[in-house]
C-alpha cells in the first residue's frame, strides 16, 4: 500500500493543531512519528482512522484519493488503529471487545462471547496469557494495550497506526512489541508507530518524521537520524540538564512505613508488602506490569482501601482498614491512566488543578483568582495550550500527564506516589518532571515510584524493591552491579544471589 | 380449596395483570438507556399507543389489531424525540418531556370519541376447569394473551440482549459510543434504533393497558406509569433479566394497595396509592447499597461529540 497524505489540517476552535502536513507511508516499512507533546501527532493519525474529519486536504491510498469519514470507512480502507487513550470497553470482557468489531462474529454468541473464536488469533499470537473472559478493567495496562492492539490486527490492516503503544509496556513487552511490528513490515504492511522513545526509533523504524506545532519540520531514513540529531530536531537547541538526586545521608529518618500491607484490586493483589522509605528518599518498585503494582499505588494513596496493614506518614496512621484520613496536602498520586483515574475531561483545566481540594474553595469560589492560579501553575509545568477555561479532556496525552502532575507535585507533600509519571511525555517534559519529582524528594518528601523502565529507575532512584505477584521480592540499593538479581526477582526466581 | 388458596391466587393475578403494561414499557426504556441516552417521552408514548389501540380495537372489533395498532403509534411518536435529539441534537430531556406533551395533547384529541365506547377484548380461558388446582388454578384462569405475552417478551429481550452479537454492540454502544466508532460501529445509529424499539414497546404496554388490563380509554389514563418506568430502569439495574421481577414488585404493591383499600383498612387511600412507589424505593435503595450503582452504563454519563 501507498499512502500520501498532502497538505491536511485541522482546526480545534483557536488552535490549529495540523497545519497543512504532507507526508507519505509505504507497505514494507515502518514510519516512526515523533514530535513534542501537544505537535499534533496524534491528531493527524485520528485525522486519517476518520474520528475527525480534516478541514482541507487530501488522502491518497494507492493512487486514488479517498474519502475518509468514519472509522468504519477507514478500515474498509485498510486502516487499523490503536489508540493513545485505549478504545477497548473497561465493562466488557476481552472476549466480548474482540467479538464487538470482528466481521465474522455470528450472530449467536452466547453467554460471554465465548461461541465468537473467530476473533481471538490475534491475541493469542501476540499474548496468550491474557485471561479472555475477564473484564477489561481487571487487566493491567500493558494487558490493555496488548487487547488493543489485537483488536487492530483481527481486520487484517494494510496501514497499522501504533499511538504510543510502548508507552506503557515494561522491557519485554516492549521488546515483544518491536519483534511484531518488524514482522509486519516483513509481512508488507506499513506502519507508523508514534513515540518519544529513541530506542523505539533505533529498534525498528526504517523513516523518521519529525512533527512540531501541527507540521512536519523533518524527515526523512531512520539512518540518517542518530540520536544526537533526532533530540535537536524535537527538542530545539535547547540543553536538557539530566536531572539526578541528591545522594542519601545514612542516618535520613523513616517517614514513610507501609505496614503489612494486602489489598485487593480489580485484577490483582498485594500480599502483606512492608516498606520503609526515609526522608528525601526515592524508592523504585520494580516488576513485570500486573503484579500488583496499581494496587500498591492505589493503597498507599488511600484510593483503596487495605484489607490489612497501615500506611504511616510520619508516626500518624493515615490509610488502615476502615480508616482513611484526607490525602490532600499530605500524600499526592499521580496514577497510571490519568485520564480514566485523575482527571474529570469535560471539566476546565483550572478546576481540574483544584479537583483534590475542592472542600477547602469558599462557597463561591473566586473565579478569577482560580484560574490565575491555574495559569501560573499550567504555564509553570508547561501544560500546552496554557487556557485555564478549556476542558481537559482536550488537551494533548502527554499535557493530560503534565496537568496532574502540576496538580499533585505543587505542594509540599510528605509521600509522593508516581506510578509511571512520564508516561507519554516528550524528552523535555520528561527530564522537567523528573526534576521536580527530584527537587521534592531533596527537600524532605518521601517517593514511592513505579516504574516499569529499570534504566531509568537504576539511573535515579536511592533502592529498589521487587513487586513479584503481590509480594516484595526483595529490595537493592539502586545500582547497575544488582540488575541480575533484580531481573531474576521480576521473574520470580525468589533468590538468585549467586548472580 | 380453601378461600386462602383463591384470595392469594387471585391476588397473584391481579399483581401480574397491573404488571403487564409495565413489563413491555420498562424493557423498552431498559434497552434505550442501555444504548445510553434517557426517554421521558415513554409516558406520551404509551398515551398514544392506550388511545390507539383502543381505537383500533373498537373500529375493527379486534383487540390483537389494537396491540398493532398501540405499537405502531408508539413507535411513531417516539421517531419524533430520535429525530430531534440524534438528528437535531436536542437536548434529550427537553425532547422527551415535549414528546410526553405532544403524546397527551394528541391521545386526549383524537381520543375523545372513544370515551364511554365498548370494546371486544380478549377471552380469558375460563371453563377450561383448572379451577379446581390450588394457587395455579385462578392464575391460569386469570391469563389473558398480553400477559402471556409480556411473559415471553421479556425474558426474549434478555436473551437476546446478552447472547447475540447484536445485543453485544447495543452494550458497547451504551458503555462508549467513542469506542464504539472506533471499532466501526454506528452508535447513532443504534440509539435510534433502541428509542424507535422502546416506543414500539411503550406503545404495546398502553394498548396492553386500555385493550386488555381496564378495557376503558380516557384522557391521561396511563397516570404516570410511563414516568415510573422510567425510573424503574434504575431497579431492573439496567439488565432486562430484572425487568419482570421488578415490574412485579411494582404489580404486586398496586394490586395489594387496592385489596387493602376495598378492605377499608383505615388507611388513607391515597397513602395507599403510594405504597407501589414507596416499595420501589426500598429495593433501589437496597440494591444501590450493595453494588454502589455500579450497574448502569458509563455512557449514561458520558457527553457525546466529535
Ligand atoms: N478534541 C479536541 N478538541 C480541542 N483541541 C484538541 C482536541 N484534540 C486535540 N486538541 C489539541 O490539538 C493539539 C494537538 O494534540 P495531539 O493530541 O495531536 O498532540 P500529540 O502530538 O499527540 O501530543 P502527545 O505527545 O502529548 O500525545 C493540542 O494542542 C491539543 O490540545
Ligand atoms: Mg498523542
Amino acid at each position: 500500500m501507498h499512502l500520501q497524505l498532502r497538505s491536511i489540517a485541522k482546526r480545534f476552535g483557536a488552535i490549529l493543531a495540523v497545519d497543512g502536513v504532507d507526508l507519505d507511508v509505504d507497505g514494507g516499512e515502518v514510519l516512526a512519528l515523533l514530535g513534542e507533546n501537544g505537535a499534533g501527532k496524534s491528531t493527524l493519525m485520528k485525522l486519517l482512522y476518520g474520528v475527525h474529519r480534516p478541514d482541507a486536504g487530501q488522502v491518497t491510498i494507492d493512487g486514488r484519493a479517498t474519502r475518509i469519514d468514519s472509522p468504519r470507512d477507514a478500515m474498509a480502507s485498510g486502516i487499523g488503529m490503536v489508540f493513545q487513550q485505549f478504545s477497548v470497553i473497561p465493562a466488557l470482557t476481552v472476549r466480548e471487545n474482540l467479538a464487538l468489531a470482528h466481521a465474522s462474529t455470528p450472530w449467536f454468541t452466547g453467554r460471554g462471547a465465548r461461541r465468537a473464536t473467530a476473533g481471538l488469533a490475534p491475541l493469542a499470537a501476540i499474548a496468550p496469557d491474557v485471561p479472555m473472559d475477564a473484564r477489561v478493567s481487571s487487566l493491567s495496562v500493558g494487558q490493555m494495550q496488548l487487547v488493543e492492539l489485537a483488536k487492530a490486527l483481527q481486520q487484517d490492516p494494510r496501514l497499522l497506526i501504533l499511538d504510543e503503544p510502548t508507552a506503557v509496556l515494561g522491557d519485554d513487552e516492549v521488546r515483544r512489541l518491536w519483534s511484531l511490528i518488524r514482522g509486519f513490515a516483513t509481512r508488507g504492511l506499513a506502519v507508523v508507530l508514534i513515540t518519544h522513545k529513541l530506542a523505539d526509533v533505533a529498534a525498528c523504524a526504517d523513516r523518521v518524521a519529525v512533527m512540531r506545532r501541527g507540521r512536519v519540520v523533518a524527515s526523512g531514513a531512520a539512518r540518517d537520524f542518530d540520536a544526537t540529531r533526532l533530540l535537536r530536531t524535537m527538542v530545539g537547541e535547547r540543553d536538557l540538564a539530566a536531572p539526578s538526586t541528591a545522594p542519601l545521608p545514612a542516618d535520613a529518618p523513616t517517614r514513610v512505613w507501609i505496614r503489612g500491607l494486602s489489598a485487593r484490586g480489580p485484577g490483582s493483589r498485594i500480599d502483606g508488602v512492608d516498606l520503609r522509605i526515609a526522608r528525601g528518599e526515592v524508592l523504585g518498585i520494580a516488576g513485570v506490569s500486573g503484579h500488583g503494582q496499581d494496587v500498591l499505588a492505589d493503597a498507599c494513596a488511600g484510593v483503596l482501601s487495605p484489607d490489612a496493614g497501615e500506611v504511616i506518614v510520619d508516626g500518624e496512621t493515615l490509610f488502615a482498614p476502615r480508616q482513611r484520613a484526607p490525602r490532600a496536602g499530605r500524600v499526592a498520586y499521580i496514577p497510571e491512566q490519568p485520564i480514566r483515574n485523575a482527571v474529570a475531561p469535560d471539566l476546565p483545566l483550572a478546576l481540574n488543578l483544584h479537583l483534590d481540594r475542592l472542600h477547602t474553595l469558599p462557597a463561591i469560589p473566586d473565579r478569577r483568582r482560580m484560574e490565575a492560579d491555574a495559569r501560573a501553575l499550567l504555564t509553570r509545568f508547561d501544560v500546552r495550550p496554557a487556557d485555564p477555561t478549556m476542558a481537559a479532556g482536550r488537551l494533548s496525552g502527554g499535557n493530560l500527564q503534565k496537568l496532574v502532575a502540576a496538580r499533585e507535585l505543587c505542594g509540599a507533600p510528605a509521600l509522593v506516589v508516581a506510578s509511571h509519571p512520564t508516561m507519554g511525555l516528550d524528552l523535555a517534559a520528561s527530564a522537567f518532571l523528573y526534576h521536580q519529582l527530584f527537587a521534592l524528594a531533596q527537600a524532605g518528601s518521601a517517593v514511592l515510584w513505579i516504574s516499569e523502565d529499570l534504566d531509568d529507575l537504576l539511573h535515579h532512584a536511592h533502592r529498589i524493591a521487587v513487586l513479584h505477584r503481590g509480594r516484595i521480592a526483595g529490595v537493592v540499593p539502586a545500582d547497575q552491579r544488582h540488575r541480575q538479581t533484580i531481573g531474576a526477582w521480576m521473574t520470580g526466581h525468589a533468590d538468585a544471589e549467586a548472580a | 380449596m380453601t378461600t386462602f388458596d383463591i384470595v392469594l391466587g387471585s391476588f397473584l393475578v391481579s399483581a401480574l395483570r397491573s404488571a403487564t403494561p409495565l413489563v413491555f414499557v420498562l424493557v423498552g426504556e431498559t434497552l434505550v438507556q442501555r444504548t445510553g441516552s434517557i426517554n421521558l417521552g415513554v409516558e406520551g408514548q404509551m398515551l398514544v399507543g392506550a388511545m390507539a389501540g383502543y381505537g383500533a380495537a373498537a373500529l375493527w372489533g379486534d383487540p390483537w389489531l389494537g396491540l398493532v395498532a398501540g405499537a405502531v403509534a408508539g413507535m411513531l411518536l417516539s421517531s419524533v424525540h430520535g429525530l430531534l435529539t440524534l438528528a437535531a441534537r436536542a437536548n434529550q430531556f427537553a425532547s422527551g418531556l415535549a414528546v410526553w406533551m405532544l403524546g397527551f395533547g394528541l391521545s386526549a384529541y383524537y381520543g375523545a370519541g372513544l370515551v364511554g365506547r365498548k370494546i371486544e377484548g380478549f377471552g380469558t380461558w375460563r371453563g377450561a376447569g383448572p379451577d379446581s388446582v390450588p394457587v395455579l388454578g385462578p392464575i391460569v384462569a386469570g391469563m389473558t394473551p398480553t400477559v402471556l405475552l409480556a411473559l415471553v417478551v421479556a425474558p426474549a429481550v434478555a436473551w437476546w440482549f446478552w447472547r447475540t452479537r447484536t445485543g453485544l454492540v447495543w452494550r458497547a454502544v451504551g458503555e462508549s459510543p467513542e469506542a464504539a466508532r472506533a471499532a466501526g460501529l454506528r452508535p447513532i445509529r443504534v440509539r435510534l434504533q433502541a428509542i424507535l424499539l422502546g416506543g414500539l414497546l411503550s406503545g404495546l404496554g398502553g394498548a396492553a393497558l386500555s385493550v386488555d388490563h381496564t378495557r376503558t380509554w380516557a384522557e391521561g389514563m396511563t397516570a404516570g406509569r410511563g414516568l415510573v418506568a422510567v425510573g424503574l430502569v434504575i431497579v431492573a439495574r439496567w439488565n432486562p433479566w430484572w425487568v419482570l421481577p421488578t415490574a412485579l414488585l411494582f404489580g404486586g404493591a398496586e394490586a395489594l394497595a387496592l385489596r387493602l383499600q376495598t378492605a377499608d383498612a383505615g388507611v388513607s387511600a391515597h397513602l395507599l396509592l403510594t405504597l407501589p412507589y414507596i416499595t420501589s424505593l426500598a429495593v433501589l435503595t437496597l440494591t444501590c447499597l450493595r453494588d454502589r450503582g455500579q450497574a448502569a452504563p458509563a455512557g449514561l454519563r458520558a457527553v457525546m461529540d466529535r
